[in-house]
């Protein structure tokens, strides 16, 4: 028999959950409950052992508790029942919830019960928090209703008597608890529909507050009883009604309880629930911005909750006084923000942005009826006051004042002001990416990312953040970062393009409207326009190698963009989630915005000039090389060459050196001597395969050979060749010059392949120098500069010429395992100036270490011949 | 079967991941890693303070493929992982006893 009854409650429940995701039960959950009041119902009036306990004179009533008692029961939401006695409880009860819940839980409901006298439960219920709220939504089912009746009187004496302020810090405290466990639940990528902030926890705590307060019986009444407006009650049944439903459909395809709305669910429910795709987002877009919208909702509602428990609680202290603000029409009552009256927002609606800029400047929050009243008033924000310098203004110092702790823009934008101030903004409101990388829609974001701008505003005890505050306090024109800030995302309305031009496209007017100037709005477009540039060079692009940055440097062109470029990173990538910002990502991005600053700060790769004269070097290359090889390969080429080797190599050499690199097949290295036009100078190019000491090498073989290198430059040629270009004076016998350069060629190629080739060169350097100009002479010195670059120490020698010196300090640089990627040699009268661009080879990054940095030095000072000192009066004569 | 590791340069990922593709490797696990070998860190000063790199960010990517064609897959990730240049990363293989889809239950070289 009982059976058969479970057996009943089962089939019409399933039918039920069938017309009901059919969308043909728009009263689901109170049929839900009903349906299970009436197994209960039937078990209980059928029941021997219930007769027997009534008769023996204990009968009980019995209770639904929670969801349940508030008629709320999702698919898989538990039964919760209480089982109440007066004051003594039979041992027959046992066999009666044998009877009434043996057979539920063989067919697997989740059902939880309690079996309590009266005393018990008024004892508990005043003791333990999660007992009391679930004796709040109680419900008679069946049995002897004056047991419950007279429990309910009871308990509610106590309620409002002795133990009303306590159960409200109880309430107060308890919410403050689950948003700190929980957190906010609205922006999560498997939002939390019922315990997190924006969940249904919101609004049973209203619930809960309004039934302490006003004895309360239905949803309904929160709004006969004034908690909340009637706009309010509407909204609240709305995202009530639509948060069930999810609830619902996830129960449904989960088979079980759940309230974390996981990502892999979401697709699959945004089609259940009947969103489809539009404008070009996806159906899950959309079904996830609604939520968050009805979420946000609930936000809103546990604030108004919160703020009303908070003065229920004070209320008893006394009436608090009214401060007048600075803004006339404001005032101040209990650490709330309030219009003085709703005329004068009629008179003066720039009010509704003062209050803002009061609440920020103050650090007061807007009370909850000024809230309402912007909302009710914000169509008064007219195309008018958006052009008014005023309101501007207002709205510039409101954007500045947005502090994650405290956050007016964001209040501002739940009142919907934001978005009637610039309508532009209104397109990304609730505007969701699917995706594992996004946590906020473009709004949250975009507001997110001027809090975060604006936090650098302090400086912080790690180091990390202190480069962020010391980048801000250098940025002059804080308010268009802010405001780029604002609308880098502003692009992502239009889901067919890409989002940083068509955001600099939207943004434009409204730079324009806000009365920027000209240069302020190309730096505020350029930002948007940009915003990706730098995280996608420092995870796309090898970050240690030089030309990343110089093409940085060139792209971004001035340092005050570069700075706020790099600060709308770090704020777009933090306000993006954890999988956008982490120490991994934060580190690649400051590393390449040090190193940009530095070629930027130098100017020497990065200067317009240096743009221009590298654009006609390769112009005239291409010129120069039309006829003999294809286009595409000469402009691959190029692209491979430094810009130190563009900006200083004349094309004509250029074009040499591309012919060597051709000829070059299976060779070390191809050169070409020819004689410098009206002088006496031969100049050999050299293409060859990178190998550590090559430079070193040339100069030794040189030297060997008695050929007096007056200059020099080298240069690395993509990853594995070399460019180097040598000036030397001819060898004194003119006559057998072609056999000997083919001898110093063939030298080359032995010195390439046996490291002691060159040993007995080394032997035959001098061992002092003497010089011949007439000039005081001053001793050798050397000066590393270890700070103007980020990817190389450039060691710089002054000494005098000898044979054979270029060599001795290469040589040296070589025995200290470093690698010489560029150098500039030269050579007046004697007075020589070496400047050489090294790299530890270990490391494969400039020297690091103050005791390399002074070994390197002490080694090349030995290789150079100490400067034989004249006597002043010899020098004279 | 195989489990191959590699460190690489975190803009040779999209290198690997083609070179890979080509090869028929859909199917990696990658991790953003920091640490330091023979390339060690560095330092950057802005204003005096300095900044010190001293854990050099990397990719992760971990692989499990048939013992033939471990050979195979080591070849293409260090080809597609190599600039020439120190701190272009390692490659590890490790031996692997077992491997289970979960969503089928089938094991060994048809949960590859």
């Amino acid at each position: 028999m009982n059976k058969t009854r479970v057996e009943k409650l089962i089939k019409n429940r399933e039918a039920l959950i069938e017309r009901f995701l059919l969308g043909k039960e728009p009263d689901f959950l109170e049929k839900h409950a009903l349906m299970i009041d009436d197994y209960l119902i039937s078990m209980f009036e059928n029941s021997t052992a219930a007769k027997n306990m009534t008769i023996a004179g204990t009968p009980f009533a019995v209770i639904a508790l929670g969801g349940f008692g508030r008629n709320e029961q999702c698919i898989h939401s538990d039964i919760d029942l209480l089982i109440l006695f007066r004051s003594r409880v039979p041992s027959e009860v046992e066999i009666f919830i044998q009877e009434l819940l043996y057979p539920l839980w063989d067919e697997r409901f989740e059902v939880g019960y309690a079996v309590r006298t009266i005393p018990e439960c008024l004892e508990l219920a005043f003791e333990r928090f999660d007992v009391l709220t679930t004796i709040l939504d109680a419900r008679f089912i069946c049995g002897a209703s004056l047991i419950y009746t007279a429990f309910m009187e009871q308990f509610r004496a106590d309620l409002s008597g002795k133990h009303f302020n306590s159960i409200l810090h109880y309430l107060y405290e308890h919410g403050e608890k689950r948003h700190f466990d929980f957190g906010d639940s609205t922006y999560r990528i498997a939002p939390d529909l019922k315990s997190g902030f924006g969940g249904l926890r919101d609004y049973h705590t209203l619930l809960w507050y309004a039934k302490i307060k006003s004895n309360i019986k239905t949803r309904r009444d929160l709004e006969y009883h004034l908690f909340l407006s009637r706009f309010e009650y509407f909204t609240l049944e709305e995202s009530l009604t639509e948060i069930w439903k999810i609830r619902n459909f996830l129960h449904h395809i989960i088979k079980r309880k759940c309230d974390t709305l996981h990502f892999e669910y979401q697709t699959e429910l945004a089609d259940l629930l009947g969103y489809k795709p539009k404008n070009r987002q996806p159906a899950v877009e959309h079904f996830l911005g609604d939520l968050h919208a009805k979420m946000d909702f609930l936000k809103q509602i546990n604030q108004i909750t919160f703020e009303d428990i908070l003065r229920s609680i004070n209320l008893k202290k006394g009436r608090s006084k009214i401060w007048p603000t600075k803004t006339s029409g404001l005032i101040i009552k209990k650490r709330r923000l309030y219009f003085a009256n709703t005329v004068i927002i009629m008179q003066d609606p720039s009010l509704l942005l003062k209050i803002f800029l009061e609440s920020g400047k103050r650090k007061i929050p807007l009370s909850i009826e000024a809230r309402r009243i912007i909302s009710e008033f914000k169509h008064l924000m007219d195309d008018n006051l958006r052009k008014d310098p005023g309101c501007i203004k207002i709205f510039k110092k409101v954007l500045s004042l947005s502090y994650w702790e405290f956050n007016v823009l964001n209040v501002m934008s739940t009142t919907g002001l934001l978005e009637k101030f610039i309508p532009e903004f209104s397109a990304i409101i609730n505007k969701i990416q699917y995706n594992h990388y996004h946590l906020f829609p473009v709004d949250k974001h975009s507001i997110r990312c001027v809090q975060i701008i604006n936090s650098f505003r302090k400086a912080r005890e790690a180091s990390e953040d202190n480069l962020y505050n010391s980048v801000f306090k250098e940025v002059r024109e804080k308010n268009i970062l802010i405001f780029a800030a604002l609308l880098h995302d502003i692009g992502k309305s239009d889901p067919g393009s890409e989002h940083s031009k068509a955001g600099a496209r939207i943004a434009e007017p409204v730079f324009r409207r806000f009365g920027f100037k000209s240069m302020q709005i190309r730096d505020g477009i350029f930002l948007i326009e940009n915003h990706l540039l730098l995280i996608k060079t420092a995870t796309r692009r090898d970050i240690s190698d030089e030309e990343t940055a110089v093409f940085l440097a060139n792209k971004i062109g001035k340092i005050r963009l570069l700075r706020m470029l790099y600060l709308l990173t770090v704020a777009d990538s933090k306000a993006t989630g954890p999988k956008a910002w982490n120490q991994w990502t934060e580190s690649l991005l400051r590393d390449l915005f040090l190193k940009t600053l530095g070629i930027l700060k130098k100017g020497e790769l990065a200067s317009r000039k240096t743009q221009k004269v590298i654009r006609k070097t390769q112009s005239e290359v291409l010129q120069l090389t039309k006829e003999r090889w294809e286009k595409e390969e000469i402009v691959r080429l190029l692209g491979l060459m430094s810009i130190r080797y563009l900006l200083y190599v004349p094309s004509q050499d250029i074009v040499d050196h591309i012919a060597l690199y051709k000829n070059l097949g299976k060779n070390d290295f191809k050169w070409q001597v020819s004689k410098e036009k009206n002088s006496d100078i031969r100049s050999v190019s050299i293409c060859g395969k990178d190998k550590p000491g090559f430079y070193s090498k040339i100069a030794g073989v040189f030297f060997m050979n008695g050929l007096d290198i007056v200059a020099s430059q080298a240069y690395s040629f993509g990853p594995a060749y070399v460019l180097d270009i040598f000036k030397v004076k001819p060898p004194k016998d003119k006559i057998f010059e072609k056999e000997k350069w083919e001898k110093a060629r063939m030298d080359l190629e032995y010195a390439l392949r046996d490291e002691h080739f060159l040993d007995k060169a080394l032997n035959r350097l001098p061992e002092k120098i003497k010089h011949s100009s007439g000039r005081i002479q001053r001793p050798n010195s050397i000066k590393i500069d270890n700070e103007t670059s980020s990817f190389f120490t450039i060691v710089e020698v002054f000494t005098y010429d000898f044979p054979g010196l270029l060599f001795s300090i290469t040589n040296a640089l070589y025995q200290l395992n470093t690698d010489v990627h560029a150098a500039m040699i030269s050579t007046k009268i004697d007075q020589v100036v070496d400047v050489f661009y090294i790299r530890s080879l270990e490391n494969d990054s400039k020297i690091e270490t103050e005791e390399e940095l002074k070994l390197i030095k002490s080694v090349i000072f030995k290789s150079l011949p100490p400067v034989e000192i004249k006597e002043n009066k010899n020098e004279k004569s | 079967m195989k489990k191959v590791e590699a460190i690489i340069k975190p803009f040779k990922l999209d290198d690997v991941k083609e070179a890979l593709s080509e090869i028929g490797i859909y199917g990696m696990t990658v991790t953003e890693v920091s640490g330091y070998g023979r390339q060690k860190g560095h330092k950057e000063i802005y204003r005096g303070a300095e900044y010190v790199v001293d854990f050099v960010p990397k990719i992760k990517i971990e692989l499990v493929v048939s013992s033939e064609r471990v050979d195979e897959v080591v070849d293409t990730v260090r080809e597609a992982a190599n600039s020439g240049k120190i701190g272009d990363g390692k490659i590890f293989v490790l031996p692997v006893e077992q491997v289970v889809r979960v969503r089928t239950g089938e094991t060994g070289r048809e949960a590859l």
